[in-house]
């Protein structure tokens, strides 16, 4: 890093950008300037100054040096509160847009002495909203959940985690930046209840998935290796007849498909009928896939069937669907 | 009962601590204002202290917008009430307390937070108007670290922490701010204030000597033994009766009060040119004045100048140019041999003149014996004989003089202090015709043995004659050591009236006596040398302490330079041992194990990478039979050391040992 780039102003604004790993507060990372607290106090003190010098005051001196002293040490405790502290992210839970994200946050200190008040919050949040304070113990870790605000759907990047702390005194505001080259996902808010899709449920593909659903019990097979333990008759097996799997019929699973051609409105409305009812025909265990204009999803239950759709739903990019519609109502 | 402490102590848990960290450093930093400032003031700031205490406890509610301007105007009011004014020290001080008092009633943001501790500093500051001796110095550093525990336990937040540590905190950031403050202190260009003029205080009261002498002036000093100022001598301490430290000349008389016309006869701020010869050596001395809240200050009779900011007056008293507000400090030359005014008579009949009517037997008495007299210094004579023939007593309860002071003292009662005796005595001069003034001051002074240094008190206070003679100009007469010893009332005054007496006669004091006597000259040296190097710490302080450095004539700017070098010095070694690398606390056990294992593999015997410890010493024990035992010791120990419940005692340093001496 070069002097120009070290000493920019947007550095000290925005920090260094983003880096993979964990990141280490070295010292051209923290940032220290006096809080609004810091300077009432450095005007009493300069009143206090002029009161010494015109009354000729020596404990008034010694008082007035003493404060300015512990300002100066008060300085350099917070500035070491936050150096060397190594911070890191985990993967963030997805969730429906209009509802918070709670990025794992991790601080290690590998120091000997412990970091007090520490607060965190993503530098892009409101002052005060989403602020996480915790003290990190000496040679140590703790683990926090940031809170962002989800408020729009899509893969975003992580924002700029800004490290904060005021201790000791209140005096000074020790910052620094972090920022990691990771992404959170948001999905489409789901929207109000709204009917599954009627019409198509019942066209059922007859060819079933041959019993290896979870839905409703057709019967027991001898056990073969690999079976799901939680599948295993154990009563059988307790009787003394051998190991019998049991078996549950998927063949009258109902089906669904969720077309985005089913859905009235602009790309966003679309979006969370489709998310509502992704929800809801997971919910009743129906197989269902997902048509959205240049993409299919083809029919499935299972548990990454929810996140596959969902994902798909978050990521989707607008514009061509209407053109589509359009050409079809044409010809 | 039982409910009710049950009901307090749920309370006092539910105080949230920083607050009363705040309370308590506050109320402790305005505990010396109470008897400084009115009753007015004091209760109100004190029930407002008590209200916010009240709301923290969840007992009462704070009062409402309305209600707190109703409070800052009566506060206003009372301020004006007790001192006709808002601004000044004491004024200043009082509205300060009481504003202070009332931002209480509204701290709920971090910003009021921040004002209200950091005002109470500046309370402690207001302390140190007043007071600045070694026990308020140090109480006010509780105090400090106290409303620094408070700032602590604010800013923390969120953490949880034991309100101990939140002390232990700012006594430690203190500790490393000392030497920063230090340097400062010493460093720090020294601005003679005032910056501007301060406006004169009516309310504080001066001690000591006033400017005015009746009878029962002095004497009220006499049990006074508090520190007048103290003095150090350069080279030989002159005889003890020849300490006259000189103060007023009081030269107008009214038949019963002796007055110094400076204040409306002469400016105070004429500088005069005195007629002086010095007829001896000279004696050069340092005074340390307490601040007595007047202009004037002592220096020993005969003083060859004026200190710094002061100028000599007509009747030799140096006048300072403001009153003496904090301690003082002066390096002064005197002569106490010396022929002053021996030129012309002189012109102002202020110093013959008596007011008519008073004092007629006195006059009498004078007309009498200076037609008996040969000459001036004749008469002079005669009239102290007279007070040590005829049965003068010295005493510090004289009867009281009613009508007219001179002629019932000279003639009737026969019993006073040293104003008497000055005062009749000028009087009997003027009524012969011979200039006189009255002199007030202090006398003598106790040498403190453990520090080489005077300390001269008010019971020293002092009052004696100046008359001029022809030829000889202005001479000192005391007429109250003329008294012979057997008639002075009170043995510990014999010391004023004759020392080599006093000494001869005193009975030895005993043990506990001398001890106690001892103790009060080392505390007396202890707050001299505070004194000295605090209270005292001027520019001319400041530049000497530099020129003992070796660094002469430093002007500011180098001063400066050098504070600057000296700062960035002492910070960085405090940041040097704030962000030293700490290694963290290692695995001794471990290390020394690992060590065992090295000397193992040097001897061929390596431990497997997945080799217990149990399973290794059964290897090796085989393959070293003569070890054994000491194989067997070590694996013991260091598997008690890791697993056992409880390490056995002293196992680390056993460990240790055994594997030092463990030699394969």
């Amino acid at each position: 890093m070069s002097l120009i780039q070290r000493l920019s102003p947007a550095r000290f604004l925005r920090g260094e950008g983003p880096e993979a790993g964990p990141g280490k507060l070295r010292q051209r990372r923290v940032f220290i300037l006096p809080t609004r607290q810091g300077l009432l106090f450095a005007v009493i003190l300069l009143l206090m100054l002029i009161g010494s010098i015109n009354y000729d005051a020596s404990l008034g001196y010694a008082l007035t040096f003493l404060l300015a002293a512990l300002s100066v040490v008060a300085m350099l405790h917070a500035y070491r509160n936050l150096l060397g502290l190594r911070v890191d992210t985990g993967p963030a839970e997805p969730v429906f847009c209009g509802e918070t994200l709670r990025v794992p946050v991790s601080l290690e200190n590998p120091a000997g002495q412990t970091r007090f008040a520490v607060s965190l919050h993503f530098a892009e949040q409101k002052a005060g909203q989403g602020r996480v304070f915790c003290d990190v113990p000496a040679d140590s870790w703790v683990r926090v959940e940031l809170p962002l605000s989800a408020r729009r759907r899509g893969r975003h990047a992580l924002p700029r985690i800004t490290l904060a702390t005021v201790f000791p005194l209140g005096l000074f505001r020790a910052w620094a930046y972090a920022e990691f080259d990771a992404s959170v996902l948001v999905y489409p808010r789901p929207a109000r209840a709204t009917p599954l899709p009627r019409d198509s449920v019942w066209q059922t593909d007859l060819s079933g998935d041959g019993g290896q659903g979870a839905d409703d019990f057709a019967g027991l097979r001898n056990y073969q290796p690999g079976d799901a333990p939680g599948h295993v008759h154990w009563k059988t097996l307790a009787r003394g007849q051998g190991l019998h799997t049991k078996q549950f019929g998927g063949d009258h699973a109902e089906e669904l498909w969720l077309d985005w051609q089913a859905t009235a409105g602009d790309t966003e409305v679309r979006l969370s009928i489709l998310t509502r009812w992704v929800l809801d025909a997971d919910v009743a265990h129906y197989r269902y896939g997902l048509r959205l204009p240049g993409q299919t999803l083809p029919l499935a239950h299972d548990p990454r069937q929810r996140c596959r759709c969902l994902e798909a739903l978050a990521l989707f990019k607008g514009a061509e669907p209407d053109i589509i519609t359009l050409k079809e109502y044409l010809g | 009962m039982e409910h009710l402490r049950q009901a307090l102590a749920w309370r006092w848990r539910q105080v949230e601590r920083p607050q009363l960290w705040l309370l308590v450093g506050l109320a402790l930093a305005l505990l010396p204002h109470v008897g400084r400032l009115p009753w007015l003031l004091i209760l109100p700031a004190a029930l407002l202290l008590g209200w916010r205490l009240g709301f923290e406890l969840k007992l009462v509610r704070l009062p409402s917008q309305m209600l707190r301007w109703l409070l800052v105007g009566l506060a206003l009011a009372a301020t004006w009430a007790s001192y006709h004014t808002l601004i000044g020290r004491q004024a200043g001080v009082a509205l300060l307390v009481i504003m202070l008092c009332l931002k209480l009633m509204e701290m709920d943001r971090p910003r009021d937070v921040a004002i209200v501790i950091g005002l109470s500093y500046f309370v402690v500051i207001t302390v140190f108007l007043f007071d600045q001796s070694l026990l308020m110095g140090g109480y006010m550093l509780l105090v400090v670290t106290l409303l620094t525990t408070a700032l602590t336990a604010f800013s923390r937040a969120s953490a949880k922490l034991p309100q101990r540590a939140n002390l232990r905190l700012a006594a430690t950031l203190l500790a490393q701010a000392a030497p920063l403050a230090l340097l400062l202190f010493m460093l720090f260009p020294r601005i003679p204030g005032p910056l501007w003029h301060l406006p004169s205080d009516g309310g504080s009261a001066s001690t000591g000597l006033s400017d005015t002498m009746a009878p029962g002036n002095i004497s009220r000093l006499s049990d006074n033994g508090a520190v007048a100022f103290r003095v150090r001598f350069a080279g030989e301490t002159p005889p003890q009766d020849r300490l006259y430290w000189r103060g007023l000349a009081l030269t107008h008389f009214d038949g019963r009060t002796w007055r110094n016309p400076n204040e409306t006869r002469r400016g105070l701020d004429v500088s005069y040119d005195i007629e002086y010869t010095a007829t001896g050596a000279p004696v050069d001395y340092t005074l340390t004045l307490e601040p007595h809240q007047r202009r004037w200050l002592f220096a020993l009779d005969m003083p060859a100048g004026a200190p710094p900011r002061s100028r000599v007056s007509e009747d030799v008293e140096i006048i300072a140019r403001d009153s003496v507000k904090t301690l003082r400090q002066y390096t002064l030359r005197s002569y106490t041999e010396y022929r002053l005014g021996t030129g012309s008579a002189p012109r102002d009949f202020a110093y013959l003149s008596l007011p008519s009517g008073t004092a007629p037997r006195a006059r009498i008495l004078a007309r009498q014996l200076r037609a008996e007299s040969s000459d001036d210094a004749d008469y002079l004579q005669r009239v102290l004989d007279f007070i040590r023939q005829q049965p003068f007593y010295y005493t510090r309860r004289p009867p009281l003089l009613l009508d007219d002071p001179v002629d019932e003292f000279l003639f009737d009662n026969r019993r006073g202090f040293c104003e008497h005796y000055a005062s009749a005595f000028t009087v009997l001069m003027r009524a012969a015709g011979l200039p006189a003034r009255v002199m007030t001051g202090y006398q003598g002074g106790e040498n403190n043995p453990l520090g080489d240094y005077f300390i001269v008190r008010q019971s020293d206070a002092h009052a004696w004659s100046e008359v001029w003679l022809r030829g000889r100009g202005w001479v000192r007469v005391d007429p109250t050591a003329v008294i012979p010893p057997g008639r002075v009332e009170n043995p510990a005054d014999l010391e004023r009236i004759d020392p080599a007496y006093a000494a001869r006669t005193r009975e030895t004091p005993d043990w506990a006596k001398r001890l106690w006597r001892q103790m009060g000259f080392g505390w007396d040296r202890v707050n001299n040398a505070w004194n000295q190097w605090i209270i005292g710490y001027d520019q001319g302080a400041q530049r000497g302490f530099l020129s003992r450095l070796g660094l002469e004539d430093v002007d500011w700017q180098r001063m400066v330079g050098l504070l600057f070098g000296g700062l960035g010095l002492v910070v960085a070694l405090i940041a040097l041992q704030l962000f030293r690398h700490r290694p963290l606390r290692r695995d001794a056990v471990g290390e020394a194990y690992a060590r065992f294992c090295r000397k193992l593999a040097r001897r061929g015997l390596p431990r497997k990478p997945a080799e217990g410890a149990q399973d290794y010493s059964q290897r090796v024990i085989p393959r070293r039979p003569e070890l054994a035992a000491q194989i067997q010791h070590i694996t013991l120990l260091y598997q008690r050391l890791r697993y056992a419940r409880a390490a056995p005692r002293d196992g680390l340093r056993h460990l240790k040992q055994a594997v030092r001496r463990f030699r394969p």
